[in-house]
């Protein structure tokens, strides 16, 4: 027998556990608000849970990538990639989007990049610089002081530039480059494109309790000692320290409950231990559920008061969905040939990079597409692994024997690799649904992706391609993999890149916007968002830095408006 | 809101928390496991008896023992390919990567028998050299071998790999990492002098 008591009513209920639920429930925690926290997926202490310093040899298939495991064995995502077992997603006749979901404790944050770009201001209003997609209802300077509290607390490292759009932030020192990328860094002397130190969440000196990276060059399988970000170590633990915040997991989100007052009043959900439902109620939702989870979660909250789904009298909730553009390019450098052995590991990622550098071209109308891409580069001796060495022939010719062994070598750490990272601008045939029929194995009616690139993004994956290409040879080297106009320059498929942003977005005018300028929505004024579905555009920034920078801002309007009795 | 440890201590801490971490236990536990007693016989999935042969055979020919290390059949590498075409049937939902293997080995036993009158792995080495040189070199090669060439990359890249990426294999390359490095330093100024000799040579 149930107890007729009337339910527990927390402060917050925050749907989501990555970045965007992490620094909400850090913030609030902090400011003494009792949450509780519904993630979809299991627990997971990367102390106990991490891969750290495993070789391939010890994993099934050399620790190759998998439908299951897509970045490989040694992945920190327990259960997620582009296909989760028993939560498919559809797509309309003519789209190919991919969904990325990691279902665990802490979301995308345990495996992601740590690649943390500030946008800068001609990001927040790209409209007004080229006529193309829309302003934020923010401007840099908003998010300015949000940015220094983000890196301050999560840490990021890099070096004050002073370029174009590129603003510096609060860094701790870079690690000094590899030997690969001061040969990439001379080639792009020559281009006149700049190639500066990487900004990434990886600690260089210990902070808050945290020690430096120790350089074992695999952050993917999340770090055991916290000298990374990540949601679980950085945002959550001390969250959970306060006692106020208390988290679900295994609970899978359905739908924002309202009350008869048009408020939210709670979130239900199948609890996946018993496939029971749930309902969690607090004072304030919030959704960060990542940008298409939270779109799907509106879209089927459905009831005789918001017939097409809560906050969503704009008729705008999945639209305007957006990804990063990507294209590669690998060649094969002689200079690297044969030197002396040394450990190449360094952070998880690049110690280098190159901002974009084309605004003023762009500005002077000499560019035939908007926006702009960042360069991500990668290469040297790296962890010997599935494939490692594979493609030979095309460096030398071919051949077997001991002349092949000791040639393979020369040229182990010869390679270099240059990804695109570019701006989508958003579109009306690109966005999310839900689909009339399909379910997933929870009964939840699932999402159904329309998407499609405009001429300015497959003209900028070209631009990619051009330009790595030329890095390459200027270096002295030889393009090993590329793609022409045959396969629209390599650009990448939708939601490969696992940067989806915009399917609730903000705005200043609640005809043309599902949230205001302060996440908030407008049409459940204590209901807010704290993921990449707010997002106006798609900067070529990575959205994680962004998301807990502006999550941290909509989180201090919360207490503020929660004190004020607002909400 | 700054209160870095000082950089003295942390970095003995550092080293500690390491040495303490689950995850480190976990994998010291792996890697000191009694391996070659402990090694369960291999069940192969994909090839048969004659095709082993043939498989051992070639995996020899294209990485064989050397003065730094073992050859691939000693490192585990007809395993790791059987395995491996196992693994792409399932992974791939098609058995492309597994037939083009097969075919290729099928056709390398029957030129062998047209020509010499005994399977490839029992042919004399300067039989099987004379065979390798017509596939093993993708410009050179005649037109009508272009599925064979084709063949031959395929193999000699699962040989390859599954070479460098075993442990004998990871111990003759020239990598030095996968573990926790105290202070990193960026290049090591003696390799950048080598690399920048080399930048100032006329283009090699």
């Amino acid at each position: 027998m149930q107890a007729r008591t009337s339910p527990k009513t927390y402060d917050v209920v925050i749907v989501g556990s990555g970045a965007g639920g992490g620094v909400a429930a850090h913030v609030l925690a902090l400011a003494g608000a009792k949450i509780c926290m519904l993630e979809a997926g299991g627990w997971y202490d990367a102390a106990k849970q991490s891969d750290m310093f495993k070789w391939p040899y010890n994993a099934p298939h050399r620790a190759a990538g998998t439908r299951e495991k897509p970045f490989g064995y040694y992945d920190a995502t327990l259960l997620g990639g582009w296909q989760v077992p028993g939560e498919p997603y559809t797509n309309a006749r003519g789209s190919d989007f991919q969904w990325y979901r990691a279902r665990m404790l802490g979301g995308r944050t345990n495996h992601y990049g740590r690649i943390s770009l500030r946008m800068g201001p001609y990001d927040f209003k790209p409209y007004s610089r080229d006529g193309k997609g829309f302003d934020w209802p923010i401007a840099y300077d908003d998010l300015a002081p949000y940015y220094d509290k983000a890196e301050e607390l999560i840490g990021v490292f890099g070096s004050a530039e002073g370029l174009e759009n590129t603003p510096d932030g609060r860094f701790l020192p870079p690690p000094a480059p590899r030997g690969y990328e001061r040969v990439i860094q001379r080639a792009c002397q020559h281009l006149h494109i700049p190639c500066v130190p990487s900004r990434l969440a990886i600690l260089t000196k210990p902070l808050h309790g945290r020690p430096a990276c120790h350089y074992c060059g695999e952050c993917g399988r999340a770090c055991a000692v916290n000298a990374n970000f990540s949601s679980p170590g950085v945002h959550i633990a001390p969250a959970m320290k306060t006692g106020n915040l208390e988290v679900r997991t295994g609970a899978m989100a359905r739908e924002v409950v309202l009350g008869p007052d048009g408020r939210a009043r709670g979130v239900s959900y199948i609890d996946k231990k018993d496939r029971s439902e749930q309902t969690v109620y607090g004072k304030v939702v919030v959704l960060a559920a990542s940008c298409c989870e939270t779109a799907r979660i509106l879209l089927n909250s459905k009831s005789s008061r918001a017939p097409d789904g809560v906050a969503n009298s704009s008729g705008l909730v999945g639209r305007y969905l957006m990804d990063t553009v990507g294209s590669s390019v690998s060649g094969f450098l002689p200079i690297l040939e044969d030197l002396p052995p040394q450990n190449e590991d360094g952070v998880g990622g690049m110690h280098l990079y190159m901002p974009w550098w084309n605004y003023q071209a762009q500005k002077d109308g000499k560019m035939p597409f908007a926006r702009g891409y960042h360069i991500e580069i990668g290469g040297g001796r790296s962890l010997p692994g599935a494939g490692i060495l594979g493609g030979s022939e095309r460096i030398l010719g071919g051949g077997y024997g001991v002349e092949l062994k000791r040639n393979l070598r020369k040229i182990y750490g010869a390679n270099v690799h240059f990804s695109g990272r570019g701006e989508m601008i958003p579109n009306e045939k690109s966005y999310c649904e839900i689909d009339p029929n399909a379910v997933d194995q929870w009964g939840i009616p699932v999402l159904r992706f329309h998407f499609e690139w405009s001429q300015d993004e497959i003209l900028q994956a070209k631009h990619m391609q051009e330009t790595f290409q030329e890095i390459v040879t200027t270096a002295g080297g030889k393009v090993l993999s590329s793609a022409g106009a045959e396969r629209n320059w390599g650009i990448s498929r939708g939601g490969e890149i696992i940067h989806e942003v915009g399917a609730t977005r903000m705005g200043d005018n609640a005809r043309t916007s599902v949230l205001n300028s302060y996440c908030q929505a407008w049409d459940c004024k204590n209901l807010f968002v704290t993921d990449a579905a707010p997002f106006i555009s798609n900067a070529d920034k990575n959205p994680t830095l962004t998301i807990t920078a502006l999550g941290w801002r909509t989180s201090d309007y919360i207490v503020d408006q929660m004190k004020k009795g607002n909400l | 809101m700054t209160n870095n440890e000082p950089q003295g201590v942390s970095r003995r801490a550092i080293i500690r928390t390491i040495g303490s971490a689950p995850a480190l236990a976990a994998a010291a536990a792996t890697e000191a496991s009694p391996q070659n007693a402990a090694k369960p016989v291999y069940r192969r999935k994909v090839f048969d008896d004659r095709q082993w042969r043939t498989v051992e055979v070639l995996c020899d020919l294209i990485v064989p023992a050397d003065e730094r290390s073992v050859s691939a059949s000693h490192a585990g590498v007809p395993e790791f390919i059987d395995d491996w075409l196992d693994f792409r049937k399932r992974e791939d939902g098609n058995d492309v990567l597994a037939s083009q293997i097969l075919g290729g080995l099928s056709w390398l036993d029957g030129e062998s028998n047209r020509q010499f009158g005994r399977d490839f792995a029992a042919a004399a080495p300067a039989q099987q050299k004379q065979l390798l040189d017509r596939i093993a070199w993708p410009e050179k090669a005649a037109a009508e071998d272009h599925r064979w060439v084709v063949f031959f990359s395929r193999f000699r890249d699962l040989t390859v790999s599954g070479f460098f990426s075993s442990k004998a294999g990871i111990g003759d390359l020239p990598y030095l990492g996968n573990k926790a490095v105290s202070e990193w330093k960026g290049c090591d100024p003696a390799v950048w002098a080598v690399i920048e000799k080399r930048l100032t040579e006329p283009r090699r």
